[in-house]
C-alpha cells in the first residue's frame, strides 16, 4: 500500500500493489520515474534522480507526503511496518516517522523499505566524476551497515570545519585540533569502503561476465590515502600520518587535501592481460553493464543484510543493451533475487521479457489506472 | 503590530518552539487568569534582573561569585571544562564531582566563525596561570559531537604546557536536549572513567 499526497504530478492517491509486482506503461512525462521515485524516497528519504527536495513538492503546493506499508519477505504474516515522510517547503521541515514515531535522527529510518532501483542515470556512476562512485559506495553502505552513515557526517561535518578554518586563517593549532574527530571517522569510512568492496569484488566480476557472455570487469578500492595492507586499526594512524604529511599543501590550498573525500572507486574493464578504466575507453554498452553489475551487488548485499529480498524498481534500465545483453540481465533478476518487482515502459512492447507475468498498470498525467 | 502579535513573536523566538506553539502559548495565556501572566512575567524579569555568569568560572549565579566557587569545601586542585552553563547543573545534579568548573560558553566551530577568542579561553588560561600551580588536573567535559572533541584537542594543546594534568571523560558529554535524558549515573561513570589526553 502505498499513499501519495502532492509529490510531483502524482496527486492525491492510494495504491495496492500486487505482492508480485507491477509493469507501468505510460507515455513519456506521465509521471513513470515520478512513481518509482517516491517509492525509493522511502527507503533513502532523497531523489534517486539528484533532485532537491523542495523540487518534490508539486507545483504551487507546500508539503508532500509519501507513506507505505512494507511487508518484509522474512515475516510473511507479521503485521507491516509503515515507513512515512513529508516535506513543508515553507518551513524546509522533513519529518519522517515509522509507525507513526519519530526516529531520534532521519539516519536511523533509511533503508526499511529494502529497494533497488534500476535507472538511466545509472550511468553516471561509471561515466560521471569520482563523487558519483563514491555516493554509490556511501548509499549502499549506509543502507547496510550499522553506525556508517553517522561516520560519514561526522567525516563530513569535521572536514566542512577544518577547511573553514584553513579558509579564515586560524592558527594551526585551531585548524589542526579538527584532525582528531576527522580522523577518526574517515578512519570508519574507509574501512567500511575497504571491506564492502573486497567482499562484493567477486561477485561484480561475476555478473559482468554473465551479463556481457565474455569480457570481463573488475572494481577496486583506491583510496587517496594508502592503506593497503594495514589492519583496520592501523587507518587512524595512515590518515593521522597523511594530514601531517599534506600540512603544508593544505595551508596553502586552503583546503583539506588527503581524505575519503578523494577516494575512487576504479571500474575497469579487463581483456587478457590489459586494463583500462571504464569511465574512459568503455562503450555505451560496456558502461551500461558495468551499472547493472553494480546496481545487482547492491541488491545482494541488501540481501544479505536484511535477510529478505529486496524490492526491484526497474526504470526503463535497458535502453543501451542489445537483446542477448538483456536477455541474461532478466534472467539474473529472475533467479529469487529480488522480491516485488515494479518496472515501468513507455509501450508494452518495449516492456522486457519479465514484465511478462505481471499486471498491467497505466498512467497518464500522474494519475495511474491499475 | 499588535501586542499579542508581539508576544507570540517573542514567543516564537524560544528554542523548539515554531509560531504554532507560540500562538498557542499566546492564547493560552490570555485565557487564564491574568495574575498567572504576571506572575511568569516577574519570574522572567527576577531571571533577567539577577541572574549573571559567575566572574570566575561563567556558572549561572546572582552573586559576583557563583554557590560552587565560593564554598570553601570544593577541591581547587581540579577544574571541570563544560560547553554551557547549564551543563554544570547536570553534573552537579549527578552527585560525586567536588571540584570547580569553568564554562566556556560555546565550542569551536570555524563555520559559525566562532575561534578561541570568541569563547571562554583566555579568561581559563589565566584562571590556571594565576592559581601558580595549585591547579593539578583539568577535566574537559565538552561534548560528544565532533564540535566538542576538536575543542577538547584544542584546549588540551594550550592547557598542559601550564602544568596540569589534562583529562577527558570516558565519553564526552551528550549534546544539548540528550543530556536532558541521561541519568546521573552515566555521567558519573563518564567521570569516573576519565582518562589523560
Ligand atoms: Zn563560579
Amino acid at each position: 500500500m502505498l499513499k501519495l499526497r502532492l509529490f510531483r504530478n502524482l496527486g492525491d492517491q492510494e495504491l495496492s500493489f500486487p505482492p508480485e509486482g507491477v509493469a507501468i506503461i505510460g507515455a513519456n512525462a506521465q509521471g513513470k520515474s515520478n512513481l518509482l521515485e517516491a517509492i525509493y524516497y522511502l527507503e533513502t528519504f532523497r531523489s534517486f534522480r539528484g533532485a532537491r527536495v523542495e523540487q518534490l513538492i508539486a507545483f504551487g503546493e507546500d508539503v508532500f507526503r509519501v507513506a507505505g506499508q512494507v511487508v518484509s519477505g522474512n515475516d510473511v504474516g507479521g503485521s507491516p511496518t509503515e515507513v512515512a515522510a513529508a516535506y513543508e517547503g515553507s518551513s524546509r521541515r522533513r519529518k519522517v516517522t515509522i509507525d507513526g514515531a519519530e526516529p531520534e535522527r532521519i539516519g536511523d529510518a533509511i533503508g526499511r523499505l529494502g529497494a533497488v532501483i534500476f535507472s538511466p542515470a545509472d550511468m553516471g556512476i561509471v561515466n560521471g566524476g569520482p563523487v558519483r562512485r563514491r555516493r554509490f559506495m556511501d548509499v549502499a553502505l549506509s543502507l547496510n551497515e550499522e553506525g556508517y552513515l553517522v561516520a560519514l557526517q561526522a567525516f563530513r561535518h569535521a572536514l566542512a570545519q577544518r577547511n573553514a578554518a584553513l579558509r579564515s586563517g586560524q592558527l594551526e593549532a585551531v585548524v589542526r585540533a579538527w584532525d582528531e574527530p576527522l580522523a577518526r571517522s574517515a578512519a570508519t569510512v574507509m574501512g567500511a569502503r575497504r571491506r564492502w568492496v573486497s567482499e562484493w569484488r567477486d561477485a561484480f566480476r561475476g555478473y559482468y561476465e554473465e551479463v556481457s557472455g565474455g569480457d570481463s570487469a573488475t572494481m577496486t578500492y583506491v583510496p587517496k590515502v594508502a592503506v593497503d595492507d594495514l589492519p583496520d586499526d592501523g587507518i587512524y594512524g595512515a590518515c593521522r600520518n597523511a594530514l601531517d604529511v599534506r600540512w603544508a599543501v593544505d595551508l596553502r590550498r586552503k583546503s583539506t587535501s588527503a581524505g575519503p573525500h578523494r577516494d575512487e572507486l576504479l571500474l575497469a574493464l579487463v581483456d587478457g592481460e590489459s586494463a583500462v578504466e571504464a569511465r574512459e575507453f568503455g562503450s555505451g554498452g560496456q558502461c551500461r553493464t558495468v551499472a547493472l553489475a553494480l546496481r545487482l551487488i547492491e541488491g545482494d548485499s541488501i540481501r544479505r543484510a536484511r535477510q529478505s529480498a529486496p524490492v526491484l524498481l526497474l526504470d526503463d534500465a535497458f535502453a543501451e543493451l542489445d537483446d542477448a545483453r538483456r536477455e541474461r540481465v532478466l534472467g539474473l533478476m529472475g533467479q529469487d533475487r529480488f522480491g516485488q518487482v515494479i518496472i515501468t515502459a513507455p509501450k508494452e512492447s518495449d516492456l522486457p521479457l519479465q514484465g511478462d507475468g505481471l499486471p498491467r498498470w497505466g498512467i497518464n498525467n500522474g494519475q495511474i489506472c491499475a | 503590530m499588535s501586542v499579542i502579535q508581539q508576544l507570540i513573536k517573542e514567543f516564537s523566538r524560544l528554542p523548539g518552539v515554531g509560531s504554532k506553539t507560540a500562538q498557542r502559548f499566546g492564547y493560552y495565556l490570555l485565557k487564564r487568569p491574568r495574575e498567572e501572566a504576571f506572575s511568569l512575567a516577574a519570574a522572567i524579569c527576577e531571571v533577567a534582573e539577577k541572574i549573571g555568569p559567575c566572574e570566575v568560572c561563567g556558572n549561572f549565579t546572582e552573586t559576583a561569585q557563583c554557590e560552587i566557587c565560593s564554598n570553601p569545601n570544593r577541591d581547587e586542585g581540579t577544574i571541570c571544562i563544560v560547553e554551557e552553563a547549564f551543563e554544570v547543573g547536570a553534573i552537579e545534579r549527578a552527585g560525586g564531582y567536588r571540584g570547580l568548573y569553568h564554562v566556556l560558553g560555546g565550542r569551536l566551530s570555524p563555520l559559525d566563525g566562532i575561534g578561541p577568542d570568541e569563547i571562554s579561553v583566555r579568561p581559563l588560561l589565566e584562571r590556571i596561570r594565576s592559581a601558580d600551580g595549585a591547579v593539578k588536573e583539568v577535566v574537559v567535559a565538552t561534548n560528544s559531537s565532533v564540535e566538542g572533541e576538536a575543542t577538547a584537542v584544542y584546549l588540551e594543546g594550550v592547557i598542559r604546557p601550564l602544568g596540569p594534568k589534562v583529562t577527558r571523560l570516558a565519553r564526552g558529554l551528550p549534546v544539548g536536549s540528550e543530556l536532558e535524558y541521561v541519568d546521573g549515573s552515566t555521567i558519573v561513570e563518564a567521570l569516573a572513567g576519565r582518562r589523560e589526553m
